[in-house]
């Protein structure tokens, strides 16, 4: 208990490290960004415009910088992260509308890509020698295709020419957003295409990691003896595997903690309305309190999936707690 | 035994002698475990190794078979070959090895091939028959497991009558039977000492009360304290629960205590075969001699140390000959250009594969190796027993 609740602290003090540094870095930028930012834009701003900025970089008026820091953090308690200079909007609203459906897409597939690459792993680990041992190429070979050649051409044949799945999106057109079934149905078709490819590039991974993890797995002498048991096989493998996956899981938690950043390609691709797509465009325009409020949600999702990768290890792996505790 | 004995003992090739007891089996409930001609091979064609050669051996119900030799001996090698644990590449070129299942109650007399057994048979036999304890019982343990989780898990699969509460109360019936506490059940392996660590896996060990517990190197990888008293508490559990036992280690004089009989064994062959007592108090063959000379006695009187020259041999590029003329300082010419057959002496409870007491013009058998067992060290070695 108490090393969950220092746990837990070192997790605060870490969010707390982050949200400053996502502070202090535009003023510790060289230059003003609020002055390029009105260079940029040639003086076409309204004063209006400017005091949006000005607010949205936590410079409120004539306060110092400790002040400022003060305000800014209470600020972001309150959910307020700033405008977006290029969409008008503010940041928190437009990050509500797009990190779901990169937390929806990525998530999805990075947790299908493991459960999947994971079990195939195990018995690949198990049946090592065997005519099995043949996927693995295969599988490595869609890792290895760059990713946004693999979603092209996908996209080509199974969508453009065979029209086997929709294109283009994240769901219909002809269909109004909201909890209904015309449009959840329509969001899951769309979304076909895109999980498959990431799954299809990612799967190779987890299974290569699991396979090995087994074959170290079986020569240990606690696999030896639940043969000796005679435990059915199932049982056996299930020793093998339990231990084995443990790597798997902290991959996974790095993995996760990637979902919302590692999007920017395949939401490029299928043109899907994520949050990657969003960080470009913010690059793009010089949009810093768009950058900063996603460079803040992602930092944060990195420390949520962290904890509770960190929480998942502890419960499969009796031997961290007793570490941790010394 | 007179010096006169020892220079023309009669030969009797073991090989045959075995045969003639093993095609007719001992009589029911006399044996627990026959093995004949046994070998194991590891790897196929050019790259083939034999490491256990054509041994052959008789274990009675409730015995103790002492198994000795140093690494890569093949002792390891020919128990988990005989209990088909034995992983690729190793393979068993040829034996058979017939283990009796029959329990005291039974009508009938049963016994299985374990050579020819088919998985299924063997996930039948295995541990309800025959168990194993392993010298490391931190590797032997799954590190994410309670341990009290392996005890359910062995009664669940081979008692599937038993309830949860029924299960729970025979392991804490087995691990206060090695000493320890019953919340020790609820721990880790890597929360246990390597003592109670090693209990745990000999009381795992009986849960199915099986007829036969293979140990391997158990108390090796303990210090002496605790390998006393893990010895010590053997041979009350087996008293108890009336097992017999394989047991494998490369300390001889910890095995006179708890053997019935040892064999010795060199570059995957039995070079000698005793009781126990007489093993120990008079070897016949070198390299049992060498043996005892590497270790402290555990009793009686002290002796020099002086271990054996030279190192175990190369099991792809054996010696051709005796395989352990290389390193024996009674090497003769025979010694290099023929094997010795495992030959049994005057008295046919020992046998020995050593050119020396084959005898021939001019060969002597060195006093070392001619000396008699002191009846007052066999009460001693006997008494112990009941």
């Amino acid at each position: 208990m108490r090393m969950i609740l220092r746990r837990l602290g070192l997790y605060a003090l870490t969010a707390w490290v982050a949200i400053s540094v996502n502070f202090l870095l535009p003023r510790l930028m060289p230059g003003n960004p609020i002055q390029n930012l009105i260079g940029r834009l040639q003086g076409q701003v309204t004063s209006n415009e400017i005091r949006a900025i000005r607010l949205s970089f936590g410079f409120g008026v004539n306060q110092g910088l400790v002040a400022q820091y003060f305000t800014y953090v209470s600020q972001l308690f309150h959910g307020n992260l700033g405008v977006s200079i290029t969409l008008g909007a503010s940041v928190s609203s437009i990050l509500r509308a797009s990190v779901p459906w990169t937390v929806g897409l990525i998530g999805l597939s990075t947790i299908i890509s493991f459960a999947i690459g994971t079990f195939a792993g195990a018995m690949l680990g198990w049946t090592r020698g065997s005519r099995f041992d043949s996927f693995i190429p295969t599988a490595t070979f869609f890792q290895a295709v760059p990713y946004f050649f693999l979603a092209t051409v996908m996209l080509l044949i199974f969508g453009s020419d065979l029209h086997w799945f929709p294109v283009l999106g994240a769901y219909s057109q002809s269909v109004t957003p909201g909890w209904n079934w015309a449009f959840l149905s329509s969001v899951v078709r769309y979304g076909e295409l895109p999980v498959i490819s990431i799954v299809l590039s990612s799967i190779a991974g987890w299974m290569l990691g699991m396979r090995n993890m087994m074959i170290t797995m079986i020569g240990e002498d606690f696999v030896l003896m639940a043969v000796a048991k005679g435990l059915p096989r199932r049982k056996v493998i299930m020793h093998a595997a339990r231990n084995a996956v443990l790597p798997s899981i902290a991959n996974l938690s790095l993995a996760i903690g990637l979902v919302v950043s590692g999007a920017l390609l395949v939401e490029l691709v299928f043109n899907y309305p994520g949050v990657g797509d969003l960080l470009l465009q913010a690059v793009l325009n010089e949009d810093y309190p768009l950058i900063q409020g996603i460079f803040l949600v992602i930092t944060l999702t990195v420390l949520a999936a962290n904890l509770i990768a960190d929480f998942v290890y502890l419960a499969l792996d009796p031997r961290t707690r007793t570490e941790a505790a010394l | 035994m007179s010096a006169e004995r020892l220079e023309a003992p009669p030969l009797v090739d073991e090989r045959s002698r075995s045969d003639s007891l093993v095609s007719p089996l001992p009589a029911r409930s006399d044996f627990v475990l026959d093995v004949s001609n046994f070998s194991v091979v590891y790897g196929t064609g050019e790259h083939m190794v034999r490491a256990v050669n054509d041994i052959s051996f008789t274990l009675r119900r409730s015995a103790v078979l002492g198994v000795a030799g140093e690494s890569g001996s093949g002792k390891s090698t020919l128990v988990y070959a005989m209990t088909r644990l034995l992983r690729a590449p190793g393979l068993i070129s040829g034996g058979v090895v017939n283990l009796n299942t029959t329990r005291s109650g039974d009508a009938g007399e049963e016994t299985v091939n374990l050579v020819t057994a088919s998985e299924k048979e063997l996930r039948k036999i295995r541990w309800s028959h025959v168990s194993i304890v392993l010298q490391s019982a931190l590797s032997a343990l799954n590190p994410v497991l309670r341990v009290g989780r392996d005890f359910d898990e062995v009664l669940k699969t081979h008692r599937p009558d038993m309830t949860r509460a029924q299960r729970r109360e025979r392991a804490a019936e087995l691990v206060s039977s090695v000493g320890l506490n019953e919340d020790r059940l609820d721990r880790f392996p890597h929360e246990l000492s390597g003592g109670q660590r090693q209990r745990i896996m000999i009381a795992l060990a009986l849960a199915l009360d099986p007829e036969l517990v293979i140990m391997d190197e158990p108390t090796t990888a303990l210090d002496v304290v605790t390998q006393r008293e893990i010895m010590n508490e053997l041979q009350d559990l087996r008293a108890r629960f009336d097992f017999a036992m394989i047991f494998i280690t490369h300390d001889l004089s910890l095995l006179v205590e708890i053997a019935d009989e040892i064999v010795v064994m060199y570059a995957g062959s039995i070079v000698e075969r005793a009781r126990a007592n007489e093993l120990y108090e008079a070897p016949r063959h070198p390299y049992t001699l060498g043996l005892l000379n590497s270790f402290p006695p555990m009793h009686g009187q002290r002796r020099e140390l002086t271990g054996i020259p030279g190192s175990p041999p190369d099991l792809a590029d054996l010696p051709t000959g005796c395989k352990f003329h290389s390193r024996c300082p009674y090497a003769m010419t025979r010694c290099r250009d023929e094997e010795p057959p495992l030959t049994s002496l005057g008295d046919s409870e020992r046998s020995v594969a050593c050119w020396l007491h084959v005898g021939g013009p001019g060969v002597s058998v060195p006093v070392e190796l001619s000396r008699d067992a002191t009846t007052k060290d066999r009460a001693h070695a006997n008494g112990e027993r009941p």
